[in-house]
């Protein structure tokens, strides 16, 4: 029961709480310490509205804890809280102010490190707990809470202010919760196979971006990152094979992907499309593209998804969309011409770049030069891909070696 | 709060002395900036040529003195601001607006307490 109402609402009390003490210590102990009273007071009958019972008990128990520090300082007192009868706490409603919006921009402030932000945006806006973070995020669970400790310190010491930033600083900021998201959503993405763990994960990341584009009606590229995570999260059911390999995207059977998320992200789409095209609006149309794949009969959208991709290298010329941009010249241009683009790329990640490996591969074998294949097979491999990317690419090596 | 402001820049684009034409206009910029942050500007100092700097190093208990500054690195510290600010990015928003010759870094860190305490 408790464990329910903080995934619904823990982000929406930790950011109410946070923004009116301003410590989001003090926040994330206060929720925690009314849980554990939940647990005893809810026994005989939960309250009609569990997640006002919180948030209520919360902020006194921050009180109390402030008035302790205050009495210990001999400083001013905070104005005392109205003692709540039981009938207040049993069926009152107060109201819980929806500050997320604030404790996202503290969350992805530039001044955080960038491995921090996902991390403590999942932990504080979405309320994932630090293991589950620590497992998507692949790290241990104490280098996790670690970097939560110095993340939270950094915020409370150099004075991180819980206000949306000024209209003139509004694209960098944005960019920067963006990017965060992007993050987190990789992280999830990355299982393919979505059970367990990740499951909920991933419905953390559908609702975080629909309550961002909520607030943010006509940010396109917050509609956009929207659009694009329910596009991505769509196809999942089909991802995986039932033996456990990947799908490469243009192989998944249309007819499994989920049809009502698809739908939802092309409501967000429209909201992309009335305004000036930027990158996470291009990546979303490509999306979109696949997604409007009815079945494996259709034609795969390449042609036209190579235009998108033009128009994404304009204004983002990097790696590793040159890379991507290659999957799509190899089906219509060749694989020949794709693997010039790929080893013209220069850049010192790339060796640890499991795609580039993976996509090179692809195109020697398919280029018959199956001993340089084998190779990049071989230096996929040593980058320890997931279980469903490992058969893929097992697959592959033993096909070039017949 | 109260916030140091840290202007690093490789102080070699200023000359060699502490009065070239080019530390002079900076300087003059620097006065600007001041006059606009208003009370906002608590105190602040260009620093002279590293070639001036002498550090005293305490190793073991022991302590010895060295010609130079505490590091050598690419750009050096030159000079700082104490100033007030709401928070971090306000700081931040004034630390922008700190005149660089060139390249240059501007770091922001939050002091302690607050000056004269």
């Amino acid at each position: 029961m408790i464990e329910a109402v903080l995934r619904a609402d823990g982000g929406r009390i930790t950011a109410a709480l946070a923004a009116r003490f301003r410590d989001l210590d003090l926040a994330e102990d206060a929720l925690a310490e009314a849980c554990a009273r939940a647990v005893s007071a809810w026994t005989d009958a939960p309250p009609a509205n569990p997640a006002g019972w919180l948030y209520r008990v919360a902020t006194r128990v921050a009180l109390d804890s402030l008035r302790r520090n205050a009495v210990r300082q001999a400083t001013a007192l905070p104005d005392p809280e109205p003692e709540p009868t039981v009938e207040d706490l049993m069926t009152a409603a107060p109201l819980i102010p929806d500050e997320r919006l604030r404790l996202i921009f503290v969350c992805c402030h530039p001044a955080i490190h960038p491995e921090a932000r996902a991390a403590l945006t999942l932990r504080l806006v979405c309320g994932l707990s630090a293991q589950e973070i620590a497992r998507a995020f692949l790290i241990a669970e104490p280098a996790l809470l670690q970097r939560l400790t110095r993340a939270k310190r950094k915020i409370a010491d150099a004075g991180v202010p819980f206000e949306v930033p000024s209209p003139d600083h509004w694209g960098e900021r944005l960019d920067a919760v963006l990017s965060t998201l992007e993050v987190a959503y990789a992280h999830a993405h990355a299982d393919g196979a979505g059970t367990g763990r990740h499951a909920g994960y991933a419905e953390e990341m559908l609702g975080i971006t629909a309550a961002l584009a909520a607030m943010l009606p006509t940010e396109a590229e917050v509609q956009a990152l929207a659009a694009t995570v329910r596009f991505a999260e769509a196809r999942r059911p089909a991802r995986i094979d039932g033996g456990g390999m990947m799908v490469p995207l243009a192989d998944q059977d249309p007819m499994l992907w989920n049809a009502p998320l698809i739908a939802d992200g092309r409501r967000y789409l429209a909201g992309v499309l009335t305004r000036p095209l930027r990158t996470r609006g291009i990546q979303a149309l490509i999306h979109a593209e696949w997604c409007a794949r009815a079945s494996l009969a259709d034609p795969a959208p390449w042609p036209a998804i190579l235009t998108l991709y033009e128009a994404l290298l304009a204004r983002r010329d990097d790696p590793v969309t040159r890379l991507n941009r290659a999957v799509v010249l190899a089906e219509v241009h060749g694989p020949a011409v794709a693997l010039e683009e790929v080893d013209a790329l220069s850049h010192a990640g790339l060796a640890g770049y499991l795609p580039y490996h993976a996509l090179r591969a692809d195109l020697l074998a398919r280029l018959g030069l199956a001993e340089a294949a084998c190779q990049a097979y071989d230096a996929a491999l040593a980058l320890a891909p997931a279980d469903a990317e490992r058969r893929w690419l097992d697959r592959g090596r033993s096909k070039c070696m017949d | 709060m109260h916030y140091m402001i840290l202007i690093y820049e490789d102080e070699s684009v200023y000359g060699d002395k502490n009065d070239t034409p080019e530390m002079q206009a900076i300087v003059a910029k620097h006065w600007d900036l001041v006059s606009d942050l208003g009370d906002q500007y608590k105190t602040g100092a260009g620093l002279a040529m590293t070639s001036a700097a002498t550090t005293v190093r305490t190793v073991d208990g022991k302590q010895t003195i060295h010609d130079g500054p505490f590091a050598e690195t690419r750009e050096q510290l030159g000079g700082y601001y104490v100033i007030e600010a709401d928070h971090l990015d306000d700081a931040i928003a004034i630390a922008r607006r700190v005149p660089v010759r060139f390249d240059g870094s501007i770091e922001v860190r939050p002091l302690l307490h607050p000056p004269g305490k």
